[in-house]
C-alpha cells in the first residue's frame, strides 16, 4: 500500500473516518486476520489502539476508499 | 481413474482452530479434483500437517505442486498448532507453491525462489477471510467465506490442470475480482457489500514470484 506522510490532524481525521466506516459493519459478519477472529467492536478497538492489526485495518480501508474514488476498483485486476 | 503423468501434489491443511478449519474444509475440493485427475496427492490434514511429515514427503516425492494452508508471517508458514513447517531454510526445489497464508509473499517467497522453488504464489500482506459466525459449524455452507476461498482455490486447481503459474495467478485473481464486483452490486447482501473491501485487499496482496511459465 502506498505510504503517504500525513500531519497528525489529518491522520486523526482519517482514523475517525475509518472508525465510522467500521461502525456500520454488520453484526452478522466477522473478519479473520491471520489467527485473529474479530467482531466489529474488536476491529474498532484495534483501530483506536493503532496496533499492528489496527494499522492494517486503517490502511486497508483507506486503500479501498482511494481506489473507489479513483475508479481503480472498476478497472479489473 | 486415469493415471496422471508428471508430478505429484502435496496439500497441507491444519485444522486446529477456526480459521484453519475453514481453510481445511475449503481445500477439500482441490484434493477431490486432484484425485479425479489421477494426480498422486498427499493430504497432510489436521495433526499430519507437521514439519516432520511435510519434510519427509517433500524429500521422498519431490512434489510438483505444494498447496500450503496455515497461518504465516513474512518468514514462515505454519502447520498444525502453528508449528513452523516452511521457513527460509526449506528446500522446495522444483516445486510450484501456493501459500494461503499471511505475509509469506513478502520475504519468505523470494527466499524460497532463491533456494530453488520454481514459482510462488502467495500474499504480501495479511490474508483476510470474511465469514458468518452462524456458519462456523459448517464452513462449506458459508456464503461469505465462499467468496474468498473458492477463487483462491483456483490458484491450485489451475496448476493441477497443467496451466502455468501465471495462468493460475491470473485466474484466481480474476475470479476474486468477479466476486468483488458482484459484492459491490445492488444484488449483494449488506454483509457481502461490507466484506468486499477485505477481498479487495486480498486481490491487491496476491503476488506471483519466480518463473511465471512454470507448470506441473
Amino acid at each position: 500500500m502506498n505510504e503517504i506522510i500525513l500531519d497528525d490532524e489529518t491522520k486523526e481525521r482519517l482514523k475517525r473516518l475509518v472508525l465510522e466506516r467500521i461502525n456500520v459493519m454488520p453484526d452478522t459478519l466477522r473478519i479473520a486476520v491471520g489467527s485473529l477472529e474479530l467482531t466489529k467492536q474488536e476491529v474498532a478497538a484495534h483501530v483506536r489502539e493503532e496496533d499492528e492489526i489496527g494499522t492494517q485495518m486503517i490502511a486497508m480501508e483507506l486503500e479501498f476508499l482511494r481506489d473507489l474514488a479513483s475508479g481503480a476498483v472498476y478497472a479489473g485486476t | 481413474m486415469r493415471e496422471h503423468k508428471g508430478g505429484s501434489a502435496l496439500v497441507v491443511r491444519p485444522d486446529h482452530e477456526l480459521v484453519t478449519k475453514y481453510l481445511c474444509v475449503w481445500s477439500e475440493e482441490v484434493i477431490v479434483m486432484a484425485q479425479k485427475k489421477g494426480i498422486n496427492t498427499l493430504d497432510l490434514k489436521g495433526k499430519k500437517a507437521s514439519r516432520k511429515e511435510f519434510e519427509s514427503y517433500v524429500k521422498a516425492h519431490n512434489p510438483s505442486v505444494i498447496f500450503l494452508n496455515g497461518h504465516g508471517n513474512s518468514v514462515a508458514i505454519t502447520g498444525y498448532n502453528n508449528e513452523p513447517i516452511v521457513d527460509g531454510m526449506s528446500a522446495l526445489s522444483g516445486a510450484i507453491v501456493y501459500a494461503r497464508s499471511c505475509d509469506a509473499g513478502r520475504d519468505l517467497g523470494p527466499v524460497l525462489i532463491g533456494r530453488g522453488t520454481r514459482a510462488f504464489i502467495g500474499y504480501s500482506r495479511k490474508f483476510i477471510l470474511g465469514y458468518l459466525p452462524d456458519k462456523i459449524m459448517h464452513p462449506i455452507n458459508d456464503p461469505i467465506a465462499r467468496l474468498f476461498l473458492e477463487p483462491s482455490n483456483l490458484a491450485v486447481t489451475t496448476m493441477l490442470k497443467g496451466k502455468t503459474a501465471a495462468e493460475a495467478h491470473t485466474r484466481s485473481k480474476e475470479a476474486m475480482y468477479k466476486n468483488f464486483r458482484r459484492m459491490l452490486s445492488s444484488a449483494a447482501t449488506y454483509e457481502e457489500r461490507f466484506a468486499a473491501r477485505w477481498l479487495w485487499s486480498n486481490i491487491n496482496g496476491q503476488v506471483l514470484l519466480g518463473d511465471s511459465e512454470a507448470r506441473m
